[in-house]
């Protein structure tokens, strides 16, 4: 990038402090509820708030003044002030809302830094010497947002990030060389409006809630420790904590630079509904974007692609470019994921709006950098191999679609189909749910090696070959002894054993055909996870693992399933019973045991994972 | 003159033979023409494949999900590029317990009727390509891939359920004979370890029976137990 940190060098300023950058910050207080009202269409004196998890994360100026506090759970935030509009928490949106702000203040400064969604940081010492004085750049900013963003917003200034970010909530100018002694009255939870991340902002808090506890109250207290002291009960949160208190700064600014986005956008002059239509406009779309982007010598790393159905719908997705460097690619590249994207939707397999013909096709480069300082991609260096695998599989996206060839990542859940995200190749992530969090009831470590896409049916029956159940009080009705799966529908033994009398069904083939029981050497559980009870899709399960004795009916049912997929299919090459012997005449009576990941819901077992 | 002409052609040989032992001395003398570094693979497996996972290799694993991809989790850990083709039902959490970096991985898991294409693409662009059972391929096919795989130097792993037919041409079949849960009890307990029974089989060797442990605590092989080889028989 071309703008780096604008440092104060020698300009006296900062001569008591080296290590120190003068900032000013201007900070837009409860943002998230601003931008949450301004988003739902509602005015600004609204008594509003976020709520996020189980309390309330902003909370608006009229629903204070109501007596609703940061922090407050739903109910009682209610019932200090029934007329409350809670408004759902989304990171995106405040994020989103706020380049509006940080644009507003960039007719003002040229370069700023956006700390967190409602904290823009700008360097002081250039612009306020433009300005005349800080005070003057201070006012020119409030009156640009007000303008241009419409909120309100503060402005402080001070050496160093804490000081500044302090400065900006009182709404004063710290004057240079001044900042720790305006720092040290302070509380030292006063640390944790400096953190940026919410990771962060838990360790300083941790490293508070200790200090309080060891007595030391203010800034000027805890920086009085000797810093090696500091270091050794505090590690890395003590070091930067303490650099923080000082008023020093940690790293000089990174300035955000404007570059504007790159669209592109084509009328149709008729809807369009054919699929030929569009793929002929998705090239030319792309071409063009091409072209404007080499023209203005940048490349993107995100792409974004907006079509508007004549309903008014807009369908967007954003994807993940890295094909800067290679001629030509780009708008072959693009022109595929705009026709896969648009043939999704004009044939209903993609969720999004109803269907309907499109008016309006825009595709907008994101992320614009300037040619030749591309970014190392997220896993590592650009390297000839990533370029040759990544090539491979736009071919065989080119061939089976788009969803043809899917990237997986580990998200948060209980289940271990739900502990996975698919994506299409090379589509950009949505948010995933989250690892970190407990997840109470998850299937411990290992995990299965094969997991059911749908789960198939499974009989668990107790010694005397009647089913078991799973009561509500989690009561087994009886030792699970024998395991039985779905047989392959070209068993014609299993087929024939099922039409026989003594299968014990009247009448008809219908219900599974089931194979012959296996035995159960261990079982663990039930352990019953209930999830999303308050909603449509709801389930309530009670999962089993249970160890499969090797031997004479070796457990065949669960690696065909798995190999299979889709449950009961490719069972007959195996042996029934003992002394088989496979195609190569090898012996297959023996084979170990494989354990199963059984699941009981609605009166019924299944098979949901194999331990393989 | 005739002396002196064969004394600058020993003169020459020498050269070029000190040359040429200066070279193997510099990247080891025992590696044949045109052969390429194996991909590494976790020190717990070594027992299993001595030489490594050879690139351009085939290997059928049949019986084990787990073990595909363990042989699979330290190439992938070191940079390599894995593709599953075939196999929706992989679960991705057990690959990433194993090392699989799921940055570099793709799943192909329905190619249906293109499964030679995609495959054939799989096996140019990635370094270790895993089949599933089901794909819908011609013993031709397979002969293709396995000699696209050579000149690649692309690892096929070729996973099949217990007791399905090797991979026509696979230069080593590894076929999971026995394995063992514990941790289990009667309705308490949780899986924990996995003791299993490998019988190798490469071409042109003894078959040998090697006994691995599979750590559930941590989902990896445990460092400190090593696979053991239980006997050796002439196949």
């Amino acid at each position: 990038m071309a703008a780096r940190a604008v440092r104060a060098v020698g300009s006296g300023l900062t001569q008591a402090a080296p290590s120190t950058t003068r900032r000013a910050v201007l900070w837009v207080p409860d943002w998230p509820v601003v931008a949450a009202l301004a988003q739902a269409g509602l005015t600004p004196d609204t008594p509003a708030a976020v709520l996020h998890g189980r309390g309330m994360i902003a909370v608006s100026a009229a629903a204070r003044a109501a007596g609703v506090a940061r922090g407050m759970r739903k109910r009682l935030a209610q019932s200090r002030c029934p007329q409350l509009v809670i408004l759902p928490h989304d990171e995106g949106r405040d994020a989103r809302a706020f380049e509006a702000v940080a644009s507003a203040a960039e007719q003002v400064v040229a370069g700023v830094e956006i700390t967190r969604p409602g904290l823009l940081m700008i360097p002081a010492e250039g612009a306020a010497r433009f300005h005349g004085s800080e005070e003057a750049l201070a006012e020119a900013l409030v009156t640009a947002v007000a303008e241009h963003a419409r909120c309100e917003s503060a402005v402080g200034a001070a050496d160093g990030l804490l000081a500044a970010i302090v400065a900006a909530r009182q709404q004063v100018i710290v004057s240079p060389g001044a900042s720790a002694e305006f720092l040290a009255p302070l509380p030292v939870d006063t640390l944790a409006l400096a953190a940026t991340e919410r990771a962060q902002r838990q360790a300083v808090e941790e490293l508070v809630s200790v200090l309080v506890r060891l007595g030391i109250f203010t800034l000027q207290e805890f920086t009085a420790l000797p810093a090696a002291d500091v270091v050794a009960r505090f590690g890395a949160v003590g070091a930067w904590a303490r650099r923080m208190a000082l008023g020093e700064d940690v790293a000089p600014p990174v300035l955000r630079r404007q570059e504007d986005d790159i669209t592109v956008e084509h009328a149709f002059e008729e809807p369009a509904e054919r699929v030929e239509q569009l793929a002929f406009v998705a090239e030319q779309v792309a071409q063009e974007l091409d072209a404007a982007l080499l023209a203005a010598g940048m490349r993107c790393s995100r792409v974004r692609i907006v079509a508007t159905t004549d309903r008014g719908d807009s369908l967007e997705r954003v994807w993940r470019t890295d094909v800067g460097t290679r001629a030509n690619a780009f708008a072959k590249h693009m022109a595929d994921r705009v026709r896969w994207q648009l043939e999704g939707w004009l044939s209903g397999t993609a969720a999004g709006p109803e269907r309907a013909p499109l008016t309006s096709l825009a595709v907008i480069a994101e992320d614009v950098i300037p040619l030749g300082s591309e970014q190392a991609y997220l896993w590592g260096g650009v390297s000839g191999a990533d370029d040759r695998a990544r090539r491979a599989l736009e071919r065989i996206q080119g061939l089976l679609g788009l969803e043809g060839v899917l990237s997986a990542r580990e998200q948060g859940g209980r289940s271990p189909r739900d502990r996975v995200q698919l994506l299409a190749w090379g589509q950009e992530a949505q948010p995933a749910r989250r690892i970190e969090h407990p997840w109470p009831g998850q299937i411990p470590d290992p995990a299965p090696a094969t997991v059911l896409p749908v789960p198939a049916p499974l009989q668990v029956l107790d010694a005397g070959g009647s089913p078991v159940t799973v009561d509500r009080r989690l009561r087994v009705s009886a030792p699970p002894t024998w395991v039985r799966f779905e047989a392959d529908p070209r068993d014609a033994v299993a087929q024939a054993a099922h039409r026989h009398p003594s299968s014990g069904h009247v009448g008809g083939d219908d219900g599974p055909v089931w194979d012959v029981p296996q035995p159960v050497e261990a079982w663990a559980g039930p352990w019953p996870v209930v999830e999303r009870w308050w909603s449509e899709d709801s389930s309530r399960r009670a999962y089993m693992q249970i160890a499969l004795r090797g031997g004479g009916g070796e457990a065949r049912g669960g690696e065909a399933h798995g190999a299979e997929g889709h449950g009961g299919e490719a069972h007959g090459a195996e042996g029934r019973g003992g002394g088989r012997r496979d195609v190569d005449g090898r012996d297959v009576d023996g084979r170990g045991a494989v354990a199963i990941l059984a699941a009981f819901t609605g009166g019924r077992w299944q098979l949901e994972a194999v331990y393989d | 003159m005739f002396e002196s002409s064969a004394t600058a052609r020993e003169a020459r040989i020498a050269a070029a033979r000190a040359a040429l032992t200066e070279v193997q001395a510099r990247i080891g003398a025992e590696r044949e023409g045109g052969e390429r570094t194996p991909l590494p693979l976790a020190e717990s497996l070594a027992e299993l494949l001595p030489g490594g996972l050879r690139r351009g290799s085939v290997m059928s694993v049949a019986g084990s999900t787990s073990l595909v991809l363990a042989l699979a989790g330290e190439a992938s850990k070191e940079g390599s590029w894995v593709a599953i083709v075939g196999m929706p039902q992989v679960g991705i959490v057990a690959a990433a317990r194993r090392g699989i970096d799921l940055g570099r991985l793709a799943l192909v898991p329905h190619p249906g009727a293109q499964a030679a294409t995609a495959a054939a693409a799989c096996v140019d662009g990635m370094d270790l390509v895993v089949l599933g059972h089901g794909l819908a391929l011609s013993d031709a096919d397979r002969r293709r891939l396995g000699a696209r795989a050579r000149e690649r130097g692309t690892v096929l792993l070729a996973a099949g359920p217990a007791g399905a037919t090797a991979w026509p041409g696979s230069r080593v079949e590894l076929v999971v004979e026995s394995s063992h849960w514990s941790g289990l009890g009667a309705g308490d307990g949780r899986l924990r370890d996995r003791d299993m029974v490998v019988a190798v089989r490469e071409r042109g060797r003894a078959v040998r029976r090697v006994t691995l442990r599979l750590d559930g605590e941590r989902g990896v092989w445990r460092p400190g137990v090593r696979g053991t080889v239980l006997a050796e028989e002439v196949a």
